[in-house]
């Protein structure tokens, strides 16, 4: 990850109630940007653009009331949670087929699904 | 004599390794992480842990793998018995759903004697007969109560103030329990009451049919009087009188009490927890107020969920003092949550399910012959939303409002594991869906969970209750007892 403003100083930039932000999508998913996006919804709207090369680039767009140390804040909080997003893809695909098993197994011996 | 071998240590430790079991997992505060597991195990983590346990590099001498493994979040590749455990508490915990409606409401009159400022239904004046619901109503409504499959009913009498119509009241016992000598159902009643009409009749009947009641306290008195005014005033005195009745005539346990927190409530949660210990009971609902019906839309824009949070903690903080006093006291949300994580059953509280406990856990027979799938629909329709009303009983069969799209739509979109935010939430095996409060509030069932309001009460709640079981050993000891 990285700031979309290479010459600061600061890790993001809060310019005209946005924060720029590029992922690189070998290191984090589709799946996990937007999943993330979506739970900081109350805090800003992620617009996330176009893949170039390896490149994702997000717009973090705030509300008119939101001061800059907010936004920063906010900005922090996306990769923190971008990070743990990724990792529940992982666990999730590591762990999907054993859900399914472990609930046909709990109601193998039921009436669900209805006998024929 | 043979002499016995035993192998060393070493030949009993897992061969290759260990494999993740399913689970979810968050932040519990700053400084460490929650894994749950479907079935409601958890365990508390530091984030490098955490980590280590996520790429399978964790020690297996560790105490956090003894933990993980013990509450079935990793399983090592030479043994099934975890699939065998989790598929068990899994059903356990499912079986509910298959019970079918348990609690039956009836509304049998909007009357009341009452004007409270929070009040979720639409009152109407004590002689505004219009409003009771019909014998012809009720019998229908008990016919539909037994097609129930659940072993379990609890027919609840409420309005308005119940007692205004106490011949309907009658009627409905007398005949769900001779009706109930055919189907042999586990079956229990509850009058909600403000206990003004309490009379030697009411307590004679309810004597003789095991008839619970169910009360509204809000604390001491000028607080409850200011919230819960009625003609000529002393409310609390009336509601204080009745509750002495009623233990005195039918028994301690037949009794008990729901407070509603109002702006008023806030500063004031000693106090309000002291009246319930002054008056002897045992437990106490810190409620927060709900977004439906008469004046609660403007009260609830008065104080926001971080007031109430703030209100909670500190009110659970005085219950803990009062345990570890020696007087036995729980606070009744915080027992649902608790049932949620240590009961292998979970618990049956009807607004915390999943999917949502509208219809399948509850059902609403209104005073005018609508049938609603919750009370909290029944409110929203007196505020003209229409959404959960599944049909009428004049013109609708069991098979038509149990199959109606207006319980299908909301259950099929209310299993948590589907929903977005939730799906990946850990505190999801504690928590439940309420499809209402997010079409009350969002406009839709499902909501969005980052603007939910009811999904920073669960979160908040959670995360101070798991901290206080994780780091508070006497505040464990009294929570545990609770459950």
């Amino acid at each position: 990850m990285r700031a979309e403003d290479p010459g600061a100083d600061a890790p993001f930039v809060f310019r005209d109630g946005c924060i720029g932000v590029t992922v690189d999508v070998r290191a984090y998913r589709l799946s996990a940007v937007q999943k993330t996006a979506y739970r900081l919804a109350a805090k800003c709207t992620a617009i996330i653009g176009e893949v170039r090369e390896h490149s994702l680039v997000v717009t973090l767009t705030f509300s008119p009331t939101t001061g800059e140390r907010e936004a920063l804040e906010t900005a922090r909080l996306f990769f923190q949670e971008l990070l743990d997003q990724e990792l529940r893809e992982k666990v999730g695909e590591q762990t999907a087929s054993l859900r399914a098993l472990i609930l046909a197994h709990a109601f193998s011996r039921t009436s669900l699904p209805p006998r024929g | 004599m043979a002499r016995a071998v035993f192998h060393p240590r070493s030949a009993y430790a897992p061969s290759a390794g260990y494999r993740l079991l399913p689970l979810r997992f968050g932040r519990l505060d700053e400084h460490a992480y929650i894994v749950t597991n479907d079935v409601g195990e958890y365990v508390r983590l530091a984030r490098d842990e955490l980590v280590a346990f996520l790429e399978r590099r964790l020690d297996s001498d560790t105490s956090v793998y003894k933990a993980l493994k013990s509450r079935h979040f990793l399983y090592e590749n030479d043994s099934s018995v975890a699939f065998d455990l989790l598929a068990l508490k899994y059903r356990s915990r499912a079986e509910r759903v298959a019970a079918f409606t348990g609690l039956h409401i009836f509304v049998v009159t909007l009357r009341c004697d009452h004007s409270c400022q929070y009040c979720q239904v639409s009152r109407q004046s004590e002689d505004s007969t219009a409003f009771d619901m019909t014998v012809e109503h009720a019998d229908k409504a008990l016919d539909l109560v037994f097609r129930s499959p659940n072993e379990h009913i609890k027919i609840e009498l409420q309005g308005g103030e119940p007692l205004l119509n106490f011949p309907l009241v009658c009627h409905i016992v007398e005949r769900a329990r001779k009706l109930n000598e055919d189907h042999r159902r586990d079956l229990q009643f509850v009058i909600t009451s403000n206990l003004s009409r309490l009379s030697d009749d009411v307590l004679s009947f309810c004597k003789e049919h095991g008839v619970y009641l169910s009360t509204s306290l809000d604390g001491p008195a000028d607080l409850h009087d200011g919230q819960r005014p009625t003609r000529g005033g002393g409310s609390h005195r009336k509601t204080v009188e009745g509750i002495h009745r009623v233990r005195e005539v039918l028994g301690l346990d037949r009794i008990s009490a729901l407070m509603t927190t109002t702006p008023r409530s806030l500063s004031r949660v000693d106090e309000i927890i002291d009246e319930y210990v002054r008056l002897g009971f045992h437990g106490i609902f810190l409620r927060s107020l709900s977004p439906y019906g008469f004046a609660a839309r403007s009260l609830v824009k008065r104080y926001g969920v971080e007031d109430w949070l703030d209100f909670y903690k500190r009110g659970l903080s005085h219950i803990l003092r009062i345990n570890a006093g020696g007087y036995f006291l729980r606070e009744e949300f915080t027992t649902i949550l608790l049932q949620k994580m240590f009961s292998p059953l979970g618990s049956g509280y009807v607004d915390l399910q999943s999917p949502a406990g509208v219809g399948i856990g509850a059902l609403v027979y209104n005073y005018d012959g609508a049938v609603y799938a919750s009370d909290e629909g029944r409110m929203l329709a007196e505020m003209g939303d229409q959404t959960f009303r599944l049909g009428h009983l004049d013109e609708h069969s069991y098979e038509e409002l149990l199959t109606s799209e207006a319980l299908l739509a909301p259950l099929g979109e209310t299993i948590l594991e589907g929903m977005p935010m939730c799906a990946d939430c850990p505190f999801l095996p504690y928590c439940g869906a309420d499809p209402v409060f997010h079409r009350a509030t969002q406009g839709d069932a499902v909501g969005h969970k980052a603007f939910s309001a009811f999904c920073t009460k669960q979160m908040g709640v959670l995360r101070h209750v798991i901290g206080l079981l994780e780091t508070d050993a006497e505040a464990r000891d009294i929570l545990l007892r609770w459950v």
